[in-house]
């Protein structure tokens, strides 16, 4: 007979905080984990207008004052709000009378409390990492970075096991921390598809883009180096002499000043579109509108975008590197191009545009694919027998308290 | 009664005064049939265990290297302090307990005990971070500070050495006058006014 589980996930960000990608990953899988059963408790940073403590679809979001006292940098300032988690979450666990079965942390930005709270109240740690350092910086070449790097690894030991969103990060995160096979596993991200299921006046909407006789071509994501929007960006004069299109670009980063130049130097700034960050809503819709979706990345330990394009049934061309690779089949799911390459990018885009019958192809497989594979349901089943599996190693041992 | 010191420095690793002073502290606890651990941190010169004079010594290293400061050093540094006296509680009986943290440094573990375990604890100041910094208003040290301040407002008792640091100590972390115990380590009575100030934080109760 399973037990009623009782998790208590960490993560520096849970909506309406929204960062990164953790933060849409909890959301989702907390609210399928409560509908198979396990009481799900998540503790996070706190965010202005938000609550203490509030219940969102069926799970318990607590709320910490994530340390707003100016701090030298940003790792020392992950420290010091590790410091109030931590502190908060033991109250949390005590006053549940420390039946608290599995502590779940996501990424090294809550390391520190995730391992002291296993180690005072003996509960079995299990983490995700979702990316890490060494893959974010291409190497490691400061004290700040070879510091992330160790958490990360601390966190890598110090957890019974780990999951990891595609196999290219599980094998990524075995090599980078030196990890026995045994104590990975490989879980996906997923997407919930009906979000982009809602009916609105597309034509009106498009107007906000593009003109009618343009193409929309999609770039989301943070305008930095890995992502590779400048490999687009360079793509676009060979786009634009086969097809007519306009290129919208959402996200913000350290590179949009350049790249705005680049498009500037190249006099094409008409036909591209700098959003800057877009709220959720406007952000599926786009992704409804848009002709094609291209995610270009040179480092991608998963490629949620990728996903989210596929769910709204827009054609992909995505770059054949990482978690990307896993989630695009070439030619059924996708187009996949050389990552890095504008030449090749600008022809898997040139491809989708100008032949309706193969995009209609690919996007119906993909649709297809993300109901099957990445389907949160699923994916929560998935973790729910992890955790399983977890608790029977640890009620077998003999580290559990009498 | 067992107490269990924390401190970032205690022989053979000599930072300042400190080491001397916790090192004392330690052994005339033993003479007083007191089960004295001491938590410190790593020296290479000796061993893990087993401090002078029946002392129980365990010295903790380093799970992060490198760091960038001394805030993030010491911040992931309590986590090993947490598993160490943990498995103290866990090995043995869980009543009784009582953490005693000089200096600010391991604040962090003590703030989590209390809640997680129930062990009380007693903050003793040997220094005070506006003390020590030219500039206590620039991030790191006011970070420094804020760490001191809510080891202030939790501790079940403050133990200070002199009459000025009590004031300096209500007057920066606005302490309250009567939880603040002033015991002179030149005083005969030095380590039964110790001992007075550790019951009555043992007294206090947790919740």
């Amino acid at each position: 007979m399973t037990r009623q589980l009782r998790a208590v996930m960490l993560s520096w960000e849970f909506p309406p905080r929204i960062v990164g990608g953790i933060s849409a990953h909890l959301f989702n899988l907390s609210r399928e984990l409560v509908k198979l059963g396990v009481e799900t408790y998540i503790v996070t940073c706190d965010f202005p207008g938000t609550p203490e403590r509030e219940v969102v679809n069926g799970a318990q979001v607590v709320r910490v004052d994530s340390y707003k006292t100016p701090s030298p940098d940003f790792a020392t300032w992950d420290s010091l709000m590790n410091v109030n988690m931590q502190k908060e979450t033991a109250a949390l666990i005590s006053s549940l009378g420390r039946h608290v079965d599995i502590i779940h942390a996501h990424d090294w930005l809550v390391a520190n409390a995730a391992i002291g709270l296993k180690h005072v109240f003996r509960i079995p740690l299990v983490a995700t990492i979702h990316s890490t350092e060494i893959g974010r910086r291409n190497g490691l070449h400061t004290d700040y970075e070879r510091m992330i790097h160790q958490t990360e690894n601390w966190l890598a030991q110090e957890s019974w096991r780990i999951i990891c969103c595609s196999q290219y990060m599980t094998e990524h995160v075995r090599w980078a921390y030196v990890l026995p096979q045994d104590r990975m596993r490989t879980i996906p991200n997923g997407v919930d598809t009906t979000v982009y299921g809602k009916e609105f006046d597309r034509a009106e909407f498009r107007k906000k883009f593009a003109s009618p006789e343009e193409k929309i071509v999609l770039f989301v994501g943070r305008l930095v180096y890995e992502k590779g929007a400048q490999t687009l960006v360079s793509a676009i004069p060979k786009i634009l002499s086969r097809v007519n299109a306009k290129f919208v670009i959402v996200g913000d980063g350290g590179m949009k000043e350049s790249l705005m130049q680049q498009v500037a130097n190249m006099r094409l700034a008409h036909k591209t579109m700098f959003t800057g960050f877009l709220d959720e809503e406007n952000l599926r819709k786009l992704y409804q509108t848009a002709d094609v979706c291209v995610v270009p990345s040179l480092y991608e330990p998963f490629g949620i975008t990728a996903l989210e394009a596929m769910a709204a049934k827009t054609p992909v061309v995505v770059s054949n590197t990482g978690g990307l690779s896993e989630i695009v089949e070439h030619d059924r799911t996708g187009t996949k191009v050389s990552a890095g390459n504008a030449d090749s990018v600008a022809w898997g885009i040139t491809r989708i545009l100008l032949d309706p019958g193969y995009a209609n192809w690919i996007k119906l497989n993909a649709y297809q694919k993300a109901l099957e594979v990445y389907d949160w349901a699923k994916i929560a089943r998935e973790t729910n027998a992890f955790y399983e599996q977890v608790l029977k190693e640890y009620d077998n041992g003999s580290w559990k308290p009498t | 009664m067992r107490v269990i010191i924390l401190t970032w420095e205690f022989p053979p690793r000599i930072v300042g005064q400190l080491a001397y002073y916790v090192n004392r502290l330690a052994v005339d606890l033993v003479k007083k049939n007191i089960d004295a651990h001491v938590v410190t941190y790593n020296s290479s010169w000796v061993g893990l265990h087993q401090g002078a004079d029946g002392v129980k010594a365990y010295r903790i290293s380093d799970k992060v290297r490198p760091q960038i400061n001394v805030l993030t050093w010491m911040l992931s540094l309590n986590q090993e302090a947490e598993r160490v006296i943990a498995d103290i509680y866990y090995s043995t009986k869980h009543e009784g307990n009582l953490i005693d943290v000089h200096d600010w440094h391991f604040i962090p573990a003590a703030l989590t005990l209390k809640r997680a375990l129930g062990i009380p604890f007693v903050f003793s100041l040997d220094s005070i971070e506006p003390h020590r910094s030219r500039n206590s208003a620039a991030p790191l040290s006011s970070s420094i500070g804020s760490i001191e301040s809510s080891g202030v407002s939790d501790a079940q008792r403050i133990i200070v050495k002199s009459e000025w640091m009590k004031q300096e100590v209500k007057h920066y972390y606005n302490a309250p006058d009567d939880i603040i115990e002033v015991v002179s380590p030149d005083s005969e009575s030095w380590i039964d006014g110790v001992l007075t100030a550790y019951e009555k934080g043992l007294r206090v109760s947790v919740n």
